[in-house]
């Protein structure tokens, strides 16, 4: 993989230089034809937004379906999209009062019964609803009248409008019955701005929904045709939006980032996302009797990664630092309760020796994404004594090895499921489950608290508890943030947002 | 020829039993199948629900069983991701990695024959020496440089054909040479091998005191009996191609069966793998059979043999 990914790279620069001298034509489509031909990596085996659960996959999710209501990306406020207005009625409910005249691309109309059938339905486990975290909280949902919808949770849940802003679809309850999850999975129906046109032979096309309702926060799409390409090869993909064959494309390497720059028909970005990055602890033992249950040799691993230098020459863009084990725009990210630990190897050696490891340590160093920036951690630990054994693998196995206790250390990242709220920071990655690789009951259960408490200032007190515990403790070391590379003609107007999830309807041609 | 026939199939039959064991048991320990389903970022309660709805909660040999037992009644299972039955879609992308197959293929023989033929027929000249380069040059560099280097050529700087995709015929020329060039040098080297061979053979040596013209004694006596052990390697060039058509598939975005392999692969999607695993050596085996038997008929002393 290594040497595929230089070659990569090194092709990379080629294709760039050989742009330079190209004259560039026009994509395939474009203004002319309100058009869009957009390149994705990932193919999706089925369109339904309960079961799709990969990132490639939530975003057409958010082109077809509408939900209740809309998260603002900039503002983080939610917004009107199926219902118009919500309140709290207890500590378990909230109801919401549905848009009139909103109806699915089939045009039937979308009424409370059909809420009321997807969120019931998905709700029940036996459903394999593929990321459980996003329903299991429902206790059932309940039609108040034809435009009214209640939804109960099984515990008071401050959470719940994330999740209702973020994943949780409303489908045409008899459309659905009548041909069944498969077929609904490659024939869907939504009642989002997009509908679905064909899907065959890895391009997916989607057309403006011409009975898409006004007064929404999504706006009535002015692009009417996304042509969505599966392309699965990142060179390949570069190659295309040079050469004009695609007019977007995302998860494009910081160093091919700043190569495209000098294409003159593109706007490239590397934009801030909510996905946070950290070297993760064994603090628990679970890879049996090692150094890292050691408060001081954690300690010491905090404090020999130049964890600025790392940010400044491999992160790039609009990389951050980060303090903390959550993402500063999620509630409850208290930075300023974090344990900062400078950089200092001379500390860091000190604090081994004191230890008992003067002569160092071994420890596993589990990785994926970017190697780069894995051997830069590694040699930083080298330079103390920390013998990493990086092991760079895809994402799902090497997040595997983790949780199943096979590395001492993991150098990965968590995405939040791009809610804004700790809950799925801290609240998932310290809650005993097998992300937890600290196992620290007082964490462990003031995030529990955290979870059901609903007045918002006890929350933040108790994440900020927890910040505390786990950064003195030092459990992991909070990295920085993760920036997505995004390269796209230069006639599109286009904003990358923070949640990493492009969307279509809100670009336009310039 | 029946006893022959008989006995290949036995041990077709064994191979696949053997290649399904291997496949489904590293495929299951490799990493954990319910991580694959549920995504990266799954909760353990994610976790738990998928291993109970997917039945991987259960031992491996009982999975195997299961598996193996539907198998035999022809059922190849269902997709974990897509819930659909994986026999329908491999077959419904197999035309794509077929025709990949087939034209890389002849583009291989096209120009492994002529040059394997001429640097058989003026050895250790210029000739020679450069198919030898051109074969040494064509075996070292790797699938996906070369897929890499042509779409910067072809598609970005002259803008000849389309880079990714599998709309038009067009699409399908430069996977075409990237999969044809990577099977073309061990076919050249086997034609120019065996042609030298035969032409210092006796019978050719007296065909040419016969005064045989030496156009006919190269294509009509010594080809025929050259290209036999080419037929056998064809075969398993093709393969390797459909392995190599998982890296080509991937770069040009076709859409095929190596695609698809390698889709599933990084989503431990078990049933297609494995589907496409046992179709992989299936192939192998029927593509070995068949060269065999063709070299049966093109050279009466194989058959007496193998009798």
């Amino acid at each position: 993989m290594t040497i595929f990914r230089s070659f990569t790279r090194a092709l990379g620069l080629c294709t760039v230089l050989v742009a330079g001298a190209a004259v560039t034509a026009p994509a395939q489509a474009g203004p002319e034809d309100k058009s869009i031909t957009i390149g994705m990596g990932e193919d999706f085996p089925t369109l339904d937004g309960y079961v799709n659960t990969s990132r490639d996959g939530v975003v057409i999710t958010m082109h077809l379906y509408d939900g209740l209501i809309y998260r603002n990306p900039k503002t983080f406020a939610y917004e009107p999209l199926i219902a118009t207005s919500w309140e709290r009625i207890d500590d378990l409910t909230w109801e919401f009062k549905l848009r009139e005249g909103v109806t699915f691309h089939d045009g039937s109309p979308l009424t409370a019964e059909d809420v009321v059938f997807t969120l019931n339905y998905w709700a029940d486990p036996a459903h394999g609803a593929r990321s459980q975290g996003s329903v299991s909280w429902i206790d059932r949902a309940e039609a108040v009248d034809d435009l009214t919808v209640r939804l109960i949770s099984k515990t008071p849940f401050p959470a719940a409008l994330e999740f209702v802003a973020g994943s949780l679809p409303i489908y045409p309850s008899d459309y659905f019955q009548s041909v069944g999850p498969e077929v609904f999975g490659q024939k869907p129906i939504g009642a989002g701005p997009y509908k679905l046109a064909s899907n065959e032979g890895g391009t997916i096309r989607l057309v403006a929904h011409e009975g898409y309702y006004e007064g929404g926060a999504k706006r009535t799409p002015s692009i009417t045709t996304v042509n969505w390409r599966i392309i699965p090869d990142t060179a390949t993909r570069i190659a295309e939006v040079i050469s004009g064959g695609v007019d977007w494309i995302w998860n494009v390497p910081s160093d091919q980032v700043e190569q495209l720059e000098v294409v003159p028909t593109l706007d490239v970005a590397l934009a801030s996302t909510m996905r946070i990055s950290m070297v993760a602890l064994d603090a628990a033992g679970r890879t049996g009797d090692t150094p890292l249950k050691d408060v001081r040799v954690r300690q010491a691993i905090n404090h020999a990664i130049d964890r600025k230098t790392i940010v400044e020459n491999l992160v790039g863009g609009d990389g951050e630092l980060l303090n903390a084990p959550c993402h500063p725009s999620q509630f409850g990210c208290d930075q300023s309760a974090a344990v900062v630990y400078d950089y200092d190897p001379e500390k860091a050696k000190a604090l081994l020796a004191e230890a008992g490891f003067a002569d160092g340590i071994t420890v596993k160093l589990g990785s994926y994404r970017d190697r780069a920036r894995a051997e830069a951690v590694q040699s930083y630990l080298a330079a103390v004594g920390v013998r990493a054994e990086l092991e760079m693998l895809q994402a799902s196995p090497s997040f595997s090895s983790w949780r199943e206790g096979k590395v001492g250390m993991w150098y990965g990242d968590w995405g939040s499921f791009s809610m804004a709220d700790s809950s799925a920071s801290i609240g998932s990655m310290f809650d005993g489950s097998s992300n937890d690789g600290a196992r620290d009951e007082k964490v462990i259960s003031l995030v529990k608290e955290a979870s059901s408490e609903l007045d918002e200032d006890a929350r933040k007190a108790k994440y900020a508890e927890a910040i505390r515990i786990i950064t003195e403790q030092a459990y992991w070391v909070p990295m920085h943030t993760i920036v997505m590379g995004y390269a796209y003609t230069n006639t599109l107007a286009f904003e990358p947002t923070l949640d990493e999830l492009p969307r279509f309807f809100d670009a336009s041609w310039k | 020829m029946l006893t022959y026939l008989m006995r290949r199939a036995t041990m077709a039959a064994v191979v696949m039993v053997i290649v399904s064991v291997i496949c489904f048991v590293l495929s299951n320990v490799a990493s954990d199948p319910a991580v694959g389903i549920a995504g990266a970022q799954a909760t353990d309660a994610d976790l738990a629900v998928v291993r109970q709805t997917y039945g991987l909660d259960r031992p491996l040999p009982v999975r195997y069983a299961e598996y193996i037992g539907n198998l035999l009644q022809g059922d190849f299972g269902t997709s974990y991701l897509a819930k659909r039955p994986v026999l329908e879609m491999i077959l419904e992308r197999l035309p794509v990695t077929a025709l990949l197959a087939f034209l890389s293929m002849a583009l291989a023989l096209a120009i492994a024959l002529p040059l394997g033929c001429a640097a058989a027929l003026w050895p250790n000249t210029l000739v020679d020496r450069l198919s030898q380069v051109l074969a040494v040059t064509g075996q070292a560099i790797p699938n996906f440089w070369a897929g890499l280097l042509l779409i910067v050529v072809f598609g970005v700087q002259l803008r000849w054909l389309p880079i990714s995709g599998s709309d038009t015929l067009a699409h399908f020329v430069l996977p075409a040479i990237t999969l044809g060039t990577f099977a073309m040098p061990p076919l050249m080297r086997l034609i120019r091998a065996g042609m030298i061979e035969v032409l210092a053979s006796d019978y050719i040596r007296t065909a040419r005191a016969m005064g045989i013209r030496p156009f006919a004694l190269t294509f009509k006596y010594a080809l025929k009996n050259a290209v036999l052990p080419v037929i056998s390697l064809a075969a398993v060039q093709l393969g390797f191609m459909l392995g190599g058509s998982i890296v080509v598939e991937s770069i040009f975005a076709l859409n095929g069966v190596g695609y698809l392999a390698w889709q599933s692969m990084s989503r431990s999607d078990m049933p297609v793998i494995q589907a496409i695993v046992l179709l992989i050596s299936m192939i192998y085996i029927v593509l070995t059979l068949a060269a065999d038997l063709l070299n049966g008929i093109m050279d009466p002393r194989l058959r007496g043999a193998r009798k």
